[in-house]
């Protein structure tokens, strides 16, 4: 079982506690009107789907209930680091 | 129309006695949700220290997350609804029952379906997590004894699976 460290417990805990959230840092643009059709495709449903670090959101929903954001290597599915949302990239 | 309904609870009143442990029904009591991003906004409420650490537990007041705190008081505790306060109170009493597991194999039983090390919980110490698939809040009430939160649709399964786990 894959132990994932939550940043607001401060510890680690079993993966069925976890639930993935998406793609971390994806901002919603500010003005969404002011997008073309294919800028707005693109905040939608357009994600990176790389071969090794990812970052990632997850959510300890059954256990502080928090989001927090995760680096995740997507071969092996070790997790680098986590840290609290709000905190720039890592 | 309601007055006239026989309440019914999901778990049996009698006790189940297994190997070094008994599993039995809580009393039934008052629960309150409460979510403040401040703590001293919850402390303003109730008018007492509450604790700032997840985990933590003071006087019945549960620090389940950063912003979510759980108050379990004896039934029929009246809080006030936080007008004005930046604090969200819900009374969640129904929604949950207490299941106390106790004696020295307590924490033998909990690890049946929950992968945390109760050995080394302190005591009062609180937290939500998984047994087997059903949510549960477990405190630690004393060093034998364990309270369990749980969703009182869920609470016939879990029963069962305590009892179960205890009479092995």
């Amino acid at each position: 079982m894959i132990l994932i460290h939550c940043p607001y417990c401060d510890e680690k805990r079993a993966e069925l506690e976890f639930a993935y959230a998406g793609q971390a840092h994806i901002a919603r643009p500010a003005d969404p009107s002011a997008l073309s059709d294919e800028e707005w495709e693109h905040y939608l449903f357009i994600r990176a789907n790389p071969r090794g670090r990812h970052h990632e959101r997850w959510r300890h929903i059954h256990g502080c209930g928090r989001f927090f954001n995760a680096v995740r290597d997507t071969v092996t599915d070790k997790f680098e680091t986590t840290y609290k949302a709000g905190e720039p990239r890592k | 129309m309601s007055e006239g309904l026989t309440r019914r609870e999901p778990v049996p009143a009698e006790p189940v006695s297994g190997r070094d442990v008994i599993v039995r029904a809580a009393a039934p009591m008052a629960r309150y949700a409460l979510r403040a991003r401040q703590a001293s906004d919850v402390e303003k409420l109730l008018g007492r220290p509450v604790p700032h650490k997840i985990g933590d537990t003071d006087q019945g007041v549960l620090c389940l997350g950063p912003d979510e705190w759980l108050l379990l008081a004896p039934a029929g505790t009246a809080l006030s609804a936080g007008e004005g306060a930046a604090v969200a109170v819900t009374e969640v009493s129904d929604r949950n029952i207490g299941i106390i597991v106790e004696g020295p194999r307590a924490s033998e039983v909990l690890a049946a379906g929950c992968p945390l090390d109760f050995d080394r919980f302190n005591v009062g110490r609180a937290t939500r997590t998984i047994f087997e698939t059903v949510e549960v809040i477990i405190q630690r009430a004393a060093a034998d004894r364990f309270h369990v939160e749980v969703w009182r649709s869920f609470a016939p399964w879990l029963w069962t699976a305590f009892a179960t786990v205890a009479s092995e």
